[in-house]
């Protein structure tokens, strides 16, 4: 008897939550191959999966290492299945620019934050690490986003966060976007201090956080 | 001249010796991890600070004359073991030096097998370690602590391979990681060893990752916890004192204390399965030394001196009112473009609300 979608879509799921990436691999192409939706195969599918790891990270069952290698293999399915979603299918996404401030290239911590914002269907532009204010700024304006998502592990860099709101207080645009922060050395204290929208202690706080910067759910 | 608050009776290595024995003197030490800061009290750049090991003692000893604090830290930057593996660091300017993660020496699984021993007397980066532990201690290792420092062998490897990449390994290539870990402890084996035989009274062992912001306990064990241990009883055996430091988020107390032995740990959250403060007190309070708990970027970039002094004050009363090992810091590193003056201020906290009645 054939496979159907849902149980192929729950195999995909599983292959995420239990690291497996060729399996991941494989199974994409499955769906593909049988012709089912790609879009929704990565709903449920892919994103479930690193849903359901993201909350075994958040009761201590999953940890950094098995995150990222659940992300690895999310990442190697959406290479497989994004070029065959259909573009009205992939809808409306909220658009979040993160990076690394300059001057700090300790990204773990960023990617983390940009994995679990994906998964909760933010649409994620990455400048990646050590990113000059101006970068951040410019995106943002570039792809309309929503929210500048601004990390750094560095107390030396730190300043690097309110000079993002500056140029932005400067530019007069300042309204157009939430402005979020993070990182070892980032509090409240500090968000607060220099502008910002909000801060986040960890990644699956961030994603919590971002949802409410948008008007949506907690 | 030694720095002297009214009411001191002690040096501060009597203080900071008798704290860690869980003892009462005069008052309770304060010890802010004041490091990188020091270059602008000489007036230096960062980068000579964290190359030229005559000018970094000569800054942390100006420091210590200017602030007060009971205790050096010779904590330079998390770089300086993985630049004598061959890992290439950046020195900028006027920040941490760090690793070019761009260029990292293990760039494949393969390349575990780099890894070779190097003798720490005689590199470049750890060497200037030593030295400065020696020229600490010939300038005032009878009055001041010293508090050598050196990273986890794990924390070593991920500056070498890159973070995300050696955490993917733990789980993708064990075996390679471990053959890596073994030559690197043996390495800081003898780097121990030889900063206590310069002079430092301590060294502060950093496992970065023996916390659930990273590893579970049962990887942390396995790929770190055997490889501390040796490192604890190198230090010990040298006749030197073992700290711990790690500034993550509930630091798996437990298992570092099984592994290290160590007599103080440094921190800047309340132990694993403290939900408080008040929590940790109670649970480790007698058990081992806290050395913490000051936020280092709100004390050294965002409160005004006073608010210092009073966060100072509430960590003291609860931690001398429960009679529970102690040493006032920052959970961290007192930040290096910090407010000098707030690490001036958490001295002035002890002076005047830890004095023992």
């Amino acid at each position: 008897m054939p496979e159907g979608k849902d149980e192929l879509f729950k195999k995909l799921s599983d292959s995420v939550v239990y690291m497996d990436e060729s399996l991941t691999v494989q199974l994409s192409n499955e769906v593909i191959d049988k012709g089912y939706d790609a879009y929704e195969a990565i709903e449920k599918g892919l994103s479930d999966g690193m849903e359901r790891a993201g909350k075994l990270f958040e009761e201590e069952e999953y940890f950094i290492p098995e995150l990222l290698m659940c992300s690895d293999a999310m990442y190697a399915g959406l290479d497989i299945l994004k070029p065959h979603i259909k573009t009205k299918e992939s809808g409306e996404k909220h658009r979040v620019v993160i990076g690394v401030v300059e001057g700090d290239t300790h990204d773990i911590g960023k990617n983390l934050v940009k994995i679990m914002l994906e998964t909760s269907g933010f649409d994620v532009i990455d400048l990646g690490r050590d990113i000059p204010p101006q970068k951040f700024v410019e995106t943002a304006k570039e792809v309309e986003a929503k929210i500048i998502a601004l990390s750094t592990l560095m107390t030396t860099t730190m300043e690097g966060m309110s000079e993002v709101i500056r140029i932005l207080n400067t530019l007069g645009i300042r309204e157009s976007f939430k402005v979020m922060v993070g990182g070892g050395p980032i509090s409240q204290s500090f968000a607060d201090k220099i502008g910002a929208d909000g801060y986040s202690i960890n990644a699956a706080e961030a994603v919590r956080l971002a949802r409410r910067l948008v008007g949506g759910a907690a | 001249m030694a720095f002297k608050y009214e009411n001191d009776q002690l040096t501060s290595l009597e203080r900071v010796s008798l704290a860690l024995q869980f003892k009462k003197g005069d008052r309770v030490p304060a010890a802010p991890l004041f490091c990188g800061a020091s270059h602008r009290v000489l007036g230096i750049t960062y980068d000579k600070w964290s190359t030229d090991s005559e000018l970094a003692t000569k800054s942390l000893l100006a420091s210590q004359e200017l602030l007060g604090f009971d205790s050096f830290v010779t904590l330079v930057d998390l770089s300086v073991e993985a630049y004598d593996f061959g890992q290439e660091v950046i020195f900028p300017k006027n920040s941490t030096a760090y690793p070019n993660f761009n260029n990292q020496f293990i760039k494949n699984a393969g390349d575990y097998a780099k890894i070779k021993l190097v003798d720490p007397r005689k590199s470049k980066r750890m060497k200037s370690v030593i030295d400065i532990c020696a020229g600490l201690s010939k300038a005032k290792g009878k009055e001041v602590a010293i508090l050598g420092f050196l990273y986890g062998p794990l924390g070593v490897l991920s500056q070498i391979r890159g973070h995300k990449e050696l955490f993917k390994d733990l789980i993708r290539h064990p075996d390679e990681v471990l053959g890596a870990i073994e030559i690197i402890t043996q390495v800081l084996v003898e780097y121990a060893k030889a900063q206590i035989e310069a002079g430092a009274h301590s060294v502060c062992i950093d496992p970065l990752y023996s916390s659930p912001t990273v590893l579970s306990k049962s990887m942390w064990e396995r790929f770190e916890g055997p490889y501390l241990k040796r490192i604890a009883d190198a230090v010990r055996n040298a006749g030197g004192i073992v700290t711990v430091h790690n500034c993550g988020n509930g630091v798996y107390f437990e298992e570092v204390i099984k592994w290290a032995d160590p007599v103080a740990i440094s921190v800047a959250h309340p132990a694993y399965g403290c939900k408080t403060w008040e929590e940790h007190v109670e649970k480790w309070g007698s058990k081992v030394v806290t050395i913490g708990y000051s936020d280092p970027a709100n004390t050294g970039l965002i409160m005004a001196q006073e608010e210092v002094v009073e966060d100072c004050r509430k960590q003291i009363e609860l931690f001398v009112g429960n009679n529970a090992g102690y040493i006032l810091s920052t959970g961290c590193e007192f930040p290096p473009n910090g407010n000098l003056l707030s690490a001036a201020a958490m001295v002035r906290a002890a002076a005047t609300y830890g004095v023992y009645s």
